[in-house]
């Protein structure tokens, strides 16, 4: 019998080159000639070129070229170049040198005058707002269906909630509702408000976003750092205006992406546009500087929220007020923020509005739980509040209010495949030991107290349609070829075992191919929102039905019968209940190849991605094929997965320091694929969620508009002394019934749940204070504690 | 392996020429066929960045376990010249600020920031990096190779050469600790995937393997 | 205009190996030459190509600046001793446990394994304005943005600002000069001694510099007396995160107790200042005083008593007032 491959521990295969020091990330590769780029960075938030005089830059020896706007692809704003004529933050690219060595490059970009006219910025999308505020951009300060504009709030707009001090509501961009809430808050039992302010924070994935090119017999060969590599390839091509085909894409390795590597990066333009004009290879190293300007950061959001509940503790009418933080490029978070909370709490009633606005701030992109991790976080807190105050218990309320897979939510009542938060939550009050644990809230230990905080943390985790492609080769091994990147999520083999397992294969009979375009690789999903395990799991399988009715057609064809008389395991085909006849799968690839057609990939499925079209005839020809797209089928229900996180805290009053000292992550994703990688998902996006509620930071210098807090010493992202050591994790297990493999996407759910956790648990040690703010730092925390002053007002972000 | 050198060009008296270690001498050169700052590989020219007047030094670096010849500017981080002259990629740069610890190697056994130690600074000394844990015999791996194995330790693993490299010193250096000891010796080192109870967990499996050698 | 970071700028490199040939370097080059100890805090300039010495004189082969050499009860301490072999020498942990517990708490394991006692001392402040390479009165401009109405000074100082607000970042500091320690500078002139609690500078006495260490000045050694040898120490840093981070704020104590009372006490604070504060008024207070919650208090209160907090540190003075308390509660 084929061993069970679903829900067991298996190293993935790349684990022996990561411990080696074998694995090749992008800077990692070397090429003859290879010359070295660096960059001008703008050195105002909001600038325009004049002129860049870099005569005495080229005239160093040693220096091969430069690159400027004029010479990349031009896009008109929000879409981003590569880089720019007008800088609209602190560290936008404005021109790359290549040098035979960095130090000549560094050296040429210092010798070049860049004269720019400095523009009206902006940091903070409230002063934005306020009349005769700066917009980000010369068009405007938000778009509105596609077009620019400059949306300004009136004066007794800011004044009136400034004197109440609470969020100023203008007019939003962005508006949807269900039910009545004013009627809900009129009936509602208890009505809870707050302001809150979730600041942005920096990515600061561990590989900065390095990159290689060079261009050969009129291909451009690129390597780079991405979460998908099909899709990455794509989007480059677009870009750059190439035939996919023109492109070699490698990126085996992908040093943490976190949504900042989604498509990969506009900077990856670089080295290949410079590559072709000098016509030698380029490498650009970024360095941590430069990852903390251009390598994305989560939108922070300036809110406010209303919450209406009926005495029992569930939650009638939620009403929300987001002000988003668009930073350079834009950004929609708000959207998934507001469904977020909808969806986890399910009030009848429901208002949420927002308006995402332009800053002069690095861009922004989605991260690890984009708008739903920042909801969490700071909604849960004050559902806290709410509990508390009508004596219902934490994890009963959040029981009360949360969906059973019949939920509808969001703006267009989206439902879903299937929703098990209840038991999650039951599952991880019984893994943490919520009943005893509760009891610490408020011990106190000196001059420290406990605090004890749940987070409940639903988000996407799943898509449909891409397709699978995998080659049963006379070696009589199952290659999977993969076009999704490998992001340290161990998916380019663990979406691969359903397809193992559905033919009857042991794990070593199972090769992965990926990272390398010229291998063939198919259409991926952009690795974005989770998807990943949900829909490779799913393209895998229908890759592997397709080539496991292949290969009982190949045995009928030779060894007589019908196909259906056939069962697959070891590796052999053969007659049901003859296991010592039939064929190997190496003599199935090799008569495969005999037959040629639709078996071996010279004849493929009409509705497969072109993409993967090219894929497959890469591979037709090398033995049996299975191609197939996933036709499973499910539109209209999204898929979503939840953690919910458990955390104990010691808060010290007379400093202000908070100590995480135990905390339990549970799930429901599924099935579990493999479980050793699914509990470093949970605990590991949950520990991410505690550093952006505790650690992270980000600060703005208001009269200068650029930050600080850039290098990690003081970006703060969390390390080993700052998280729970001993940490637990648990999963319910329910199969999704909508998807062949049963398992749902992880890596985002956990993100809000820790950092809630954490949220939750300091304002239980501070005795029910909810502060409504991140980062929780030890000066924010003694402020609070001892009374003083606030030097920040309660929507004020980027402080420090 | 010190080399010393002649004070060519030393621009005082009153140092004692016996006792001096120049690490880079003065010269006429202007050109070298050397890899200069971060040359990968091939012609081009010389850069004109280094100081007029200097060139760089060959200086024999023991390298995970191996003399290596090798031309070194002054102003030369080990880790660049592990990464660009010698080949050995497995050091990787996180931040090149000594605050991530991806490019942590050892020194004479001790962890190091590779990307904060002058090259120069380590002549004499062993330097190790992940690529020299394995039996350079046998190619097996070293126990705290085979406790990531047997633990699945790493996501991303970026940050895992210098993990090991960190593990490598703490299994080395002490029979035997406990988790937050572990935690404590590992605390230099980054993970932004927050693999920190995993990667202790093979902390704690390397401790016994290395005891059970 | 550019600035571009990370490509360390070219600069000659001198390894001597005695002291002699170091000092006769320093004088040789001047403001020109740059001492490099363990390197951390000076490659940080140099890859931000802020600093841009000529020549760099690597210390790190002079043996006779490292190791710990006994002088009865006493300890001294060679400039280039690693920290990490500072915090795990026994003499050190016997006697002077404040030091090794200072010492033990410096950024992370890897920096404490290259990073020098003498070069934790002498280290430039972390202001974000002047590490951005602003030009600040202690870059040699004339204005400080960190104490602008609306700068961003979380991590500035709350005392002894004198037109510049940065503050000490060294762990160690505060711990040596509640030791009444002392350091051996060396220069082509000769040796001189500077106790503890004057070579740290303010801005009031030197505003570029946060040392006493002038140009040709190599810090030889530092001198730990037998003064305070056992005695009952008290050291807390309080950061924002538990490795690689600088002190918000650190309280360095020493006390000798007799039946309750405190009999001698040194209470030294960091993070607050560009130097590291003696409370003297503190001191004074409790000596004689029974180690007690009230004793506590009050010298919590005494010790902030003329602090002047910026924008956005006001918790400083909350923080620096309670970590005196939990020093004087110690000793109880």
């Amino acid at each position: 019998m084929a061993e069970k491959l679903i829900g067991t521990d298996i190293a993935p295969p790349d684990l022996v080159a990561k411990i080696t020091g074998r694995a090749r990330y992008a800077e990692d590769f070397r090429a003859d000639g290879m010359a070295f780029a660096k960059l001008l960075l703008s050195p105002m938030p909001h600038a325009r070129v004049r002129r860049i005089d870099a005569e005495r830059a080229l005239s160093m020896p040693g220096v091969l070229g430069i690159l400027t706007a004029d010479d990349v692809p031009q896009r008109d704003a929000p879409a981003e170049q590569c880089l720019t004529n007008e800088p609209v933050y602190e560290g936008e690219p404005i021109l790359a040198v290549a040098a035979v060595d960095e130090a000549t490059a560094a050296e040429a970009v210092e010798r070049i005058r860049v004269d720019l006219e400095p523009l009206p910025f902006v940091l903070d999308p409230l002063e934005s707002l306020r009349p005769g505020g700066a917009d980000a951009h010369v068009q405007g300060n938000v778009i509105v269906d596609r077009e620019w504009k400059s949306l300004k709030w009136t004066a007794e707009e800011f004044a009136s909630a400034e004197a109440a001090g609470r969020l100023p509501m203008g007019e939003p961009t962005s508006e949807w509702s269900h039910g009545d809430v004013d009627a809900a808050f009129a009936a509602a039992d208890l009505i809870v408000e707050e302001t809150i302010v979730h600041q942005s924070v920096t990515h600061h994935p561990m590989e900065p976003r390095s990159n290689m090119a060079f261009w050969q017999n009129g291909k451009l060969h690129i390597f780079a750092s991405t979460q998908s590599t099909a899709r990455t390839r794509a989007a480059l091509a677009s870009a750059l205006e190439l035939d996919l085909e023109d492109i070699v894409f490698v990126a085996e390795y992908c040093g943490g992406g976190f949504g900042s590597k989604i498509s990969g990066s506009t900077v990856m333009q670089i080295p290949a546009l410079l590559s072709r004009k000098i016509g030698r290879p380029v490498m650009h190293r970024v360095t941590r500087y430069e990852e903390n300007y251009f390598g994305r950061a989560r939108p922070g959001f300036q809110g406010w929220v209303k919450m209406g509940f009926r005495a029992d503790g569930r939650m009638t009418a939620l009403d929300l007020y987001l002000v988003e933080e668009g930073g350079a490029y834009g950004s929609g978070d708000f959207g998934t923020a507001g469904a977020v909370a909808h969806l986890t709490y399910t009030p009848e009633n429901v208002r949420v509005r927002a308006v995402s606005v332009f800053t002069n701030t690095p861009p922004k992109a989605a991260q690890r739980g984009p708008g739903g991790a920042q909801i969490i976080s700071m909604l849960e807190p004050i559902v806290d509040k709410g509990a508390r105050q009508l004596g219902v218990d934490r994890l009963a309320i959040r029981s009360l209010n949360a969906p059973g897979s019949d939920v509808r939510f969001g703006p267009r009542l989206m439902g879903l495949t299937s929703v098990h938060a209840r038991e999650a939550l039951e599952l991880g009050a019984r893994t943490f030991g919520w009943d005893e644990k509760r009891m610490l809230s408020g011990r106190r230990n000196g001059t420290k107290v406990t605090g004890v905080g749940i987070g409940l943390s639903p988000y996407t985790a799943g898509s449909r349609g891409y397709d699978g492609l995998m080659v049963v080769r006379p070696d009589g091994k199952l290659h999977v070829h993969q076009g999704i990147g490998n992001l340290g999520t161990h998916s380019i083999a663990d979406t691969a075992r359903p397809a193992a397992e559905l033919l009857g294969l042991s794990w070593d009979q199972v090769e992965i191919h990926w990272g390398d375009t010229s291998l063939g690789v198919p259409r991926s999903s952009n690795q974005a929102g989770s998807q990943t395990t949900h829909a490779h799991t799913r393209a895998n399988h229908a890759a592997a039905e397709d080539a496991k009715r292949k290969i009982q057609e190949v045995a009928a064809r030779t060894l007589g019968g019908a196909p259906g008389d056939y069962v697959l395991d070891g590796g052999r085909v053969f007659r049901r209940g003859s296991r010592g006849s039939g064929m190997s799968f190496a003599d199935v690839a090799r008569r495969a190849i005999e037959l040629g057609g639709h078996f071996d990939g010279h004849e493929l499925p009409d509705d497969i991605h072109a993409e993967t079209v090219t894929a497959a005839s890469k591979v037709a020809g090398q033995g049996l094929v299975g191609v197939a797209k996933d036709n499973y089928g499910g539109d209209g229900a999204g898929v979503y997965s939840w953690v919910v996180g458990f955390a104990v805290v010691e808060l010290d009053t007379e400093t202000g320091v908070v100590e995480v000292v135990d905390y339990t992550g549970a799930t429901d994703c599924g099935t579990v694929i493999h479980p050793r990688s699914l509990g470093a998902q949970v605990l590991g996006g949950s520990i991410q969620g505690m550093g952006m509620a505790m650690t992270q930071r980000w600060v703005f210098d208001p009269k200068w508009g650029v930050p600080f807090a850039k290098r990690l010493y003081t970006a703060r992202p969390p390390g080993m002394l700052d998280v729970p050591l001993n940490a637990q994790w648990a999963a319910v297990g329910i199969p999704d019934p909508t998807t062949p493999v049963g398992a749902k996407g992880i890596g985002e759910p956990p993100v809000g749940a820790g950092a809630a956790a954490i949220t939750c648990a300091v304002a239980d040690a501070l005795g029910g204070r909810c502060l409504c703010r991140t980062p929780l730092t030890p000066d924010i925390i003694l402020t609070e504690l001892e009374g003083l002053r606030k030097p920040y007002s309660p929507t004020a972000t980027h402080i420090g | 392996m010190i080399d010393e050198v002649d004070v060519n060009g030393l621009p005082t008296r009153s140092v004692s020429r016996r006792t001096f270690i120049k690490g880079v001498i003065a010269a006429g050169a202007t050109a070298s066929t050397a890899g200069t700052l971060f040359r990968a590989s091939g012609g081009g020219l010389f850069a004109a960045t280094a100081l007029q007047g200097t060139a760089e030094r060959l200086l024999t670096l023991n390298v995970n376990g191996q003399q290596r010849r090798v031309d070194v500017l002054p102003n030369e981080t080990l880790a660049m010249t592990l990464r660009y002259k010698l080949g050995l990629t497995g050091t990787k740069l996180g931040c090149d600020r000594a605050e991530c610890g991806a490019c942590t190697v050892l020194v004479d056994g001790v962890n190091h920031y590779g990307c904060s130690i002058l090259t120069h600074a380590v002549r004499g000394r062993s330097v190790t990096t992940v690529e020299g844990l394995q039996d350079p015999e046998t190619g097996a791996l070293s126990p705290v190779q085979q406790a990531v194995l047997e633990g699945g330790g790493f996501q991303c693993a970026f940050c895992a050469p210098g993990f090991l490299m960190s593990m490598t010193a703490l299994v080395t250096s002490t029979p035997s600790f406990t988790r937050d000891e572990a935690a404590s010796a590992l605390s230099g080192n980054l993970c932004r995937c927050g693999d920190y109870n995993k990667i202790l967990d093979c902390a704690m499996r390397a401790g016994e393997l290395a005891r059970s050698v | 205009m550019a600035t571009i970071r990370d490509m360390m700028p070219a600069f000659e490199l001198f390894q001597p190996a005695t002291v002699e040939d170091a000092v006769a370097l320093l004088a040789e080059h001047g403001r020109e030459a740059w001492a490099l100890a363990g390197g951390l805090d000076s490659m940080d300039w140099f890859k931000d190509r802020i600093k841009r010495p000529r020549v760099v004189i690597d210390l790190g082969g002079i043996p006779d600046l490292t190791g710990i050499q006994e002088r009865g009860e006493g300890l001294d301490i060679g400039a280039m001793t690693s920290l990490s072999a500072v915090a795990a020498d026994e003499r050190v942990r016997s006697r002077f446990q404040l030091l090794a517990d200072a010492a033990s708490q410096v950024a992370t394991p890897q920096i404490r394994n290259q990073g020098t006692l003498g070069g934790n001392v002498s280290q430039d402040t972390r202001c974000w304005y002047y590490r951005s390479g602003w030009p600040c009165y202690r870059a040699g401009g004339n204005t400080c943005y960190a104490s602008a109405p609306q700068a961003m000074n979380r991590e500035h100082c709350i005392l002894g600002a004198s037109r510049c607000v940065a503050v000490n970042p060294s762990d160690t500091a505060p711990a040596l000069v509640a030791l009444d320690a002392t350091m051996d500078v060396r220069n082509r002139r000769g040796t001189r001694t500077v106790a503890a609690e004057d070579y740290f500078v303010g801005p009031a006495i030197d505003i570029t510099r946060m040392t006493a260490l002038k140009p040709g000045d190599l810090l030889t050694s530092i001198r730990v007396p037998a003064d305070w040898a056992g005695a009952r120490f008290y050291f807390e840093k309080v950061r924002d995160r538990g490795s690689w981070d600088f002190a918000l704020v650190t309280v360095a104590a020493a006390f000798r107790t007799a039946g309750g009372r405190i009999d001698q006490a040194r209470v030294v604070v960091n993070g607050v200042a560009a130097y590291p504060v003696r409370l003297h008024d503190v001191e004074r207070l409790v000596t004689g005083a029974p180690a007690s919650e009230e004793t506590a208090q009050a010298a919590g209160d005494l010790a902030v008593q003329g602090a002047r907090p910026l924008k956005y540190n006001g918790y400083k003075l909350a923080l620096m007032r309670n970590l005196v308390r939990r020093a004087v509660r110690s000793a109880a």
